[in-house]
This record gives structure tokens, C-alpha cells and sequence, in this order.
């Protein structure tokens, strides 16, 4: 496929307006506070009544920072004082005693990711202690496959610590990176070397990770066309298996750190576009597979093999290839989702950390899936993952007519073929490689909770398209 | 492709619905009635109450181990299990009752239910007064002989994996005969659900739940059944009534 004359500026400008990313659907300001402790439980045992129980993917959330990133808008805790790892690592321990043994004990682990914040806030001993706690009250696969990943910030690694996390069972990294560029590191206050990242990459290299990702950020302020190539061509050099090339979405309302930065710094619509444009061709053009949603991995990358397979899912860690897990996020705001439910832990420390004083579940609010859920949430998970959406496995599947089913989505995808973002036909409703920049506005066809009445602050939730 | 997780089920096994005067279709009875000329309205001018019973949700008893025994009763919809707690206070699992098949035939001996009865999903019943019924019997050969069928099919079912049979054995043997009884109610033989828990099963069949998960697993990874959630599709019968035989004998 040739992406280079895939991105049409116009379609672009015109559809870059806010759109939920689409780990879950029903998008996380859906869940409520009826949904609880009680509702979580019975979807667990539930899932240990079926014949065969789904295994388990396992996310841990660690929202502690040393310094604060601008542009950043996850749940997190800026400080220094290592005492507050240690308080939040026994309050996980006290989690994983508490949910694991809801678990049928023949349930497999197959996947654990580490994600923040920044996970390696804590030392290497502390995740060893949070590893072998996990190991001791779930069961860890011994399949080949078993992914147990990380998120990396290489500013904080010291010499030694890589090959202690593979020691533990880790063999898959992802690496902040953003932007090389000193100008912009300095506008986002994220200084990171080239040297520091890529020699955190040598030794995942060489301690035997089976996969290093990098992220990348485009929008940043001072960004411009040659400082971001640069960037690209130092990355691309340094062949990480997977790249993820993130739109910076500015929402200064929701996100306090961003009101650091300045508005006119920003690049404009045309120039985030430009940037987007220059990172789908370079990596194209270094053999990077277009994954979907911001993803791209090497061809021999476990992802694109599933891609092409038809085996990827996306879900709150991003693309996998481990479908049909239950998952269970432990941490303050981590998210789960077991059976056909999500559930949300509290956002604040204190409110998770007195639940778990409490001998309760911190479930701060979740969601039962309805059938209408289910589908739309299948169909979105198609589109994200494969591009496309089989209109007669679907029905065949769920027993509706699409087109009746989904006759008030109908103009809105009409239009889109119209401008070519997509190809509407009896089967398959496929997105076009142009379209294919543009998945979250195809989804947002079928997003039940958009099409009712928008609230002052729903336009607000959600960053750009592009 | 496989079913995504929640995909609308199979078709709930209830059976199409009679009323006052006519027979589900399902009914245990009817073709025994039916048979000897009687219709529905006559067994009720027989005062054979036929009693359409309010559903019985998830978890809520039927009937209890040591209740008076009056009725048996015909499942109309949903699934029924049976149980016993023994001596240890730990639950043996007696067997499960399908849309068609009949509660509380091993309760005639002793005038008291010899077991527990407790609703897997939404069960609706049809109760029939057995000492009326029995009287009935006695005018009506036909109705006697559907009686002493059921009678024999009961004992039957709980002889049946009484044997030394391999934990793959079992397992196919349960399937097939699910699909079986699902056939003869008018319902798909190759598409179910399995509306009791993994821990039932485990317990119905005496194998380890791990271990029937473990056996699903191999059948389906050698072509046998897809198992997705709850659903069941039997996809090589011939090979998974061939893994059966030792125990259906037929």
C-alpha cells in the first residue's frame, strides 16, 4: 500500500475535530457509580462458570512521576519521595490478595503491562516484589506468547536495571521518547537525550526483549517539519519493532499541566498535518506496517502477524494480540474489563487506597454492557483493528439487519464514502487507505452515546482526530 | 470466525407454548394422552391439575431434599439440576432436566423428595398432581407406559456414567447426550448452550472443573466443538459420538 498519497489535507482539516480514542466502547464517561464492587464480583464468577474461562490480562498502573511532562493527560503524581512507591507498592500488594482469589485458579495470566505514570518510579526490587506477588495469586502462562511488558522512562534507568526487569520476566519495553528535538523538549519539559534512549534500547536488546516500542508525540509545541524528522530518522536508525505516533490533544481544561503550554507555540491544523504526513511516509518508507489508531510495527512484528491473521485487539494498553482475556487493572483509575463489563478503580490515591483499607474492591464506578454495547463495541473493535467491518458476519452473528439496525448511522457513513474515506457495500463497510487515518471518525458513526444530545463539556473530553 | 465475547446466544430452549386446552409441544405427557383420546380439557374434567407455575428465577429451589412429595413437574423452559449435599456438607450434582424432561420421578418411593432442585436461568414448569396422575394411570395404558418410560429413562441417566470411564469419555458423553435430548425436543442437536456452571459439570461428570475445561479445550482444538462462552456447536459429530461410545453403548 502506498500511504504517501493517502493523506488528503482537505479531508483532514475538515474531520480534525474531537473523537473519543476508542480503548472501550462504551467510552469511560459512560460508567456510573451503580455499577460497584458487588456488580464486578459477579462478572468474575460468571466468567469462572463458562466452560472454558477466558484467561487473563493483567494492567498495572503506577502514577508516579519525578517531573511533570506538559503535554501529558494521564491520571498521575508528580513527586520525589520514594516513601510514596512503597506505600502505593503495599496497597497493590493488598489489591492482588484481594481480587486474585475471585479468579479461577486455572485461569492463565498471558499478559501483564506496567503503564503510567512511570512504572520504573519504582526500582527493580519493588517490581520484583510486585511480580512475584502476582505470580504467587494468579497463575503466570508458561506459553510462549506470555507477554510481560513495561513502559520505560529512559530518564530514569539506571545501569543494570534492564537486565533486572528481564530477570523478572519482562520482554517488551515501550520508551517514551516524544521528541529529540531540544527546543520542543524544552517547551514540554520533558530533556531526554539520544544517548539515554538508545541506550536504554541496546540493553532491552540485549537482555532479550522480544519487542522495544517507541512513542512519539506530533503537535507539540515548537514542533516544525525538519526538527520532527530528525527525530524520525534518529528513531527509524535505531529499528524499534513497534512506533506509536501519538496527535497531541490539547485540553488545558481537563489536564493542568498543558496550561504550561503556549497556545501559539502550537502548530497549527495545516502544520500538525504536515507532521503527521512526514512520520506515515518516513516510516513507510523504513518499512513500518501502518497497524491503525497511531500504531505502526515492523512487518516480523507479532502485531502485524496478527493483524494480517485477523488475532489483534485493541484495548485500554492499545493493540494486542492476546484477544479474549479478561482484564483486571489494578492501581488508582486503572480500568477492567471482565465479561461484558468495565469497572474503574477510584482516581485519587486516597480514595483507592482507603477502599483497599477498608477490605473492600476499589470499584469506583463500571458498566454492564447491554446487547446494543456489544455489538456496537464489536464493530468498533473491527474497524480499529482491521480497517474494516464484516456486515454479514455481523448479522449472521447478532441476528440483526445491519442497514435497519443501524439506518440513523446511515447518512453519516453515506457521507464518508462519498468523500472517500470509506467503501459502503453489501458484505464489507472497509475504510479506504485514506480512511484509514481517519478510523475514529468512521467509529463515531456507531457510537450510540454521541448521537444523543452532546453536554457543554462532552466536545471537551475528547483530543483531535488527527 | 468465533463469536465475539457476549454474541447474541442460541435460542433459548423453550419449548412453543401451550394453554389451557392444548399440549406443549414439548409435553412429557402428551403424546400419551393424546394417544388414549384424551385431550387436555379431558384430564382436566379428570381434575389432573395442570399447573403452569410462575418462572423460578436463577438460584431459587423448586424443590428441597426431604419436602413432601405431591407432583412431579415437566420443565417447560430452562434447566433444572439436581442435587445433594453429603455427609461433608459438599454438593453432589445428580443430573440436570432439559425443556420436556420430568422433575421428581425419584421422589414416588418414599413420598418425600430424595434431592434438591434449583433453576440454572428462568425455569417455567408444568406441574402435575402424581396421585391424581397415577389413578389416571391405572385407566390409561398409555399413559402408564409413558410413566413407566420415564420411570426407566431416570434410572437410566443415573447408572449411566456410573462406570470407569475416562475423563474424555465422559465428557463427549454428556455432549452427545445433550444434543440428543435437545434434538427430541424440536431444538438445534448442534448449536446449545450450556446453561450449567463449569463447577456443575465438573461435579455431574466427577472430573476436576480445570479438567473439563482442559478436555473442551482439546476437543476443540481437534475439531470436535467450538466453545465459545456459554455456547456450544458440535462441529464433527461422528468423531465426538465415536469418543462417546464406550459409554452410550450405542
Amino acid at each position: 500500500m502506498n500511504e504517501t498519497t493517502t493523506i488528503d489535507s482537505e479531508i483532514l482539516r475538515r474531520y480534525d475535530r474531537p473523537g473519543p480514542r476508542y480503548t472501550s466502547y462504551p467510552t469511560a464517561p459512560q460508567f456510573h457509580a451503580a455499577f460497584g464492587e458487588m456488580q464486578l464480583r459477579q462478572f468474575i464468577a460468571r466468567g469462572n462458570a463458562e466452560p472454558i474461562p477466558r484467561p487473563i490480562s493483567i494492567y498495572v498502573h503506577v502514577p508516579f512521576c519525578f517531573s511533570p511532562c506538559f503535554y501529558c493527560g494521564c491520571n498521575r503524581v508528580i513527586t520525589r519521595d520514594a516513601t510514596k512507591g512503597e506505600r502505593y507498592l503495599e496497597h497493590l500488594l493488598l489489591e492482588i490478595e484481594r481480587i486474585a482469589p475471585l479468579f479461577a485458579r486455572d485461569r492463565d495470566v498471558m499478559q501483564v503491562h506496567l503503564g503510567g505514570g512511570t512504572p520504573n518510579f519504582l526500582a527493580p526490587p519493588q517490581l520484583g516484589r510486585l511480580l512475584d506477588s502476582l505470580g504467587r495469586h494468579f497463575h503466570f502462562s508458561t506459553a510462549r506468547d506470555r507477554d510481560f511488558s513495561i513502559e520505560l522512562d529512559p530518564r530514569c534507568i539506571e545501569d543494570g536495571d534492564i537486565d533486572a526487569l528481564a530477570e523478572l520476566g519482562f520482554n517488551r519495553a515501550s520508551l517514551g521518547v516524544q521528541d529529540f528535538n531540544p527546543d520542543v523538549q524544552d517547551a514540554v519539559n520533558r530533556v531526554q537525550s539520544v544517548e539515554q534512549t538508545m541506550a536504554v534500547i541496546d540493553a532491552c536488546r540485549g537482555a532479550g526483549f522480544r519487542s522495544v516500542n517507541v512513542d512519539l508525540i506530533y503537535g507539540l509545541p515548537r514542533q516544525t517539519q525538519d526538527g520532527f524528522r530528525q527525530t524520525l530518522d534518529t528513531v527509524i536508525a535505531a529499528r524499534p519493532d513497534r512506533l506509536a505516533i501519538y496527535g497531541y490533544a490539547h485540553l488545558p481544561e481537563l489536564f493542568k499541566a498543558q496550561r504550561q503550554i503556549k497556545v501559539a507555540e502550537l502548530p497549527d491544523a495545516e502544520g500538525r498535518l504536515g507532521l503527521l504526513r512526514l512520520a506515515v511516509e518516513r516510516l513507510t518508507a523504513a518499512g513500518y506496517q501502518y497497524i491503525g489508531m497511531d500504531h505502526f510495527a515492523l512487518p516480523e512484528d507479532d502485531l502485524a502477524g496478527a493483524q494480517a491473521a485477523g488475532g489483534l485487539h485493541r484495548n485500554f494498553m492499545g493493540y494486542t494480540t492476546h484477544a479474549d482475556c479478561d482484564l483486571v487493572g489494578l492501581g488508582v483509575s486503572a480500568i477492567s474489563h471482565v465479561g461484558d463489563s468495565f469497572s474503574q478503580n477510584p482516581r485519587d490515591l486516597a480514595g483507592w487506597e482507603i477502599a483497599l483499607e477498608s477490605d473492600r474492591l476499589p470499584v469506583w464506578r463500571g458498566l454492564e454492557l447491554d446487547f446494543d454495547d456489544v455489538l456496537r463495541a464489536d464493530i468498533i473493535q473491527q474497524l480499529m483493528c482491521q480497517g474494516d467491518i464484516g456486515v454479514a458476519a455481523i448479522e449472521r452473528r447478532y441476528g440483526i439487519d445491519f442497514r435497519h439496525y443501524f439506518a440513523a448511522a446511515w447518512p453519516a457513513l453515506e457521507q464518508l464514502a462519498g468523500e472517500g474515506l470509506l467503501t459502503l457495500a453489501q458484505e464489507r463497510i472497509a475504510a479506504t487507505s485514506r480512511g484509514r487515518y481517519l478510523l475514529r471518525i468512521i467509529a463515531m458513526c456507531f457510537d450510540r452515546y454521541l448521537q444523543k444530545p452532546q453536554t457543554a463539556d462532552s466536545t471537551a473530553r475528547y483530543s483531535r482526530a488527527i | 470466525m468465533t463469536e465475539p465475547r457476549g454474541a447474541r446466544p442460541a435460542p433459548v430452549a423453550l419449548a412453543d407454548d401451550g394453554n389451557e386446552l392444548q399440549f406443549c409441544s414439548t409435553c412429557a405427557f402428551s403424546s400419551a394422552c393424546l394417544d388414549s383420546g384424551y385431550d387436555k380439557s379431558r384430564l382436566k374434567a379428570l381434575h389432573v391439575l395442570v399447573e403452569h407455575t410462575a418462572p423460578f428465577r436463577e438460584g431459587q429451589h423448586i424443590f428441597r431434599e426431604g419436602d413432601d412429595f405431591n407432583a412431579i413437574a415437566a420443565v417447560r423452559a430452562g434447566t433444572v439440576k439436581t442435587y445433594v449435599t453429603d455427609l461433608n456438607g459438599r454438593e453432589q450434582v445428580q443430573g440436570f432436566f432439559l425443556p420436556g424432561e420430568v422433575i421428581g420421578l425419584n421422589a414416588v418411593s418414599r413420598a418425600r423428595y430424595p434431592c434438591n432442585a434449583v433453576a440454572l436461568d428462568t425455569v417455567l414448569l408444568c406441574r402435575f398432581s402424581f396421585p391424581r396422575m397415577a389413578t389416571l394411570a391405572t385407566q390409561m395404558p398409555g399413559l402408564q407406559q409413558q410413566l413407566f418410560r420415564l420411570l426407566s429413562e431416570d434410572i437410566g441417566k443415573a447408572t449411566l456414567l456410573a462406570g470407569d470411564f475416562t475423563a474424555e469419555e465422559r465428557m463427549a458423553a454428556f455432549l452427545v447426550l445433550l444434543s440428543r435430548r435437545y434434538a427430541a425436543r424440536g431444538l438445534s442437536p448442534t448449536r446449545f448452550r450450556l446453561t450449567m456452571a463449569r463447577t456443575d459439570i465438573a461435579n455431574y461428570l466427577r472430573l476436576a472443573a480445570e479438567t473439563v475445561s482442559r478436555i473442551l479445550k482439546r476437543f476443540q482444538s481437534d475439531g470436535l466443538v467450538r466453545v465459545e462462552r456459554r455456547e456450544i456447536a458440535i462441529t464433527d459429530r461422528a468423531r465426538l459420538e465415536d469418543a462417546a461410545r464406550n459409554v452410550l453403548r450405542n
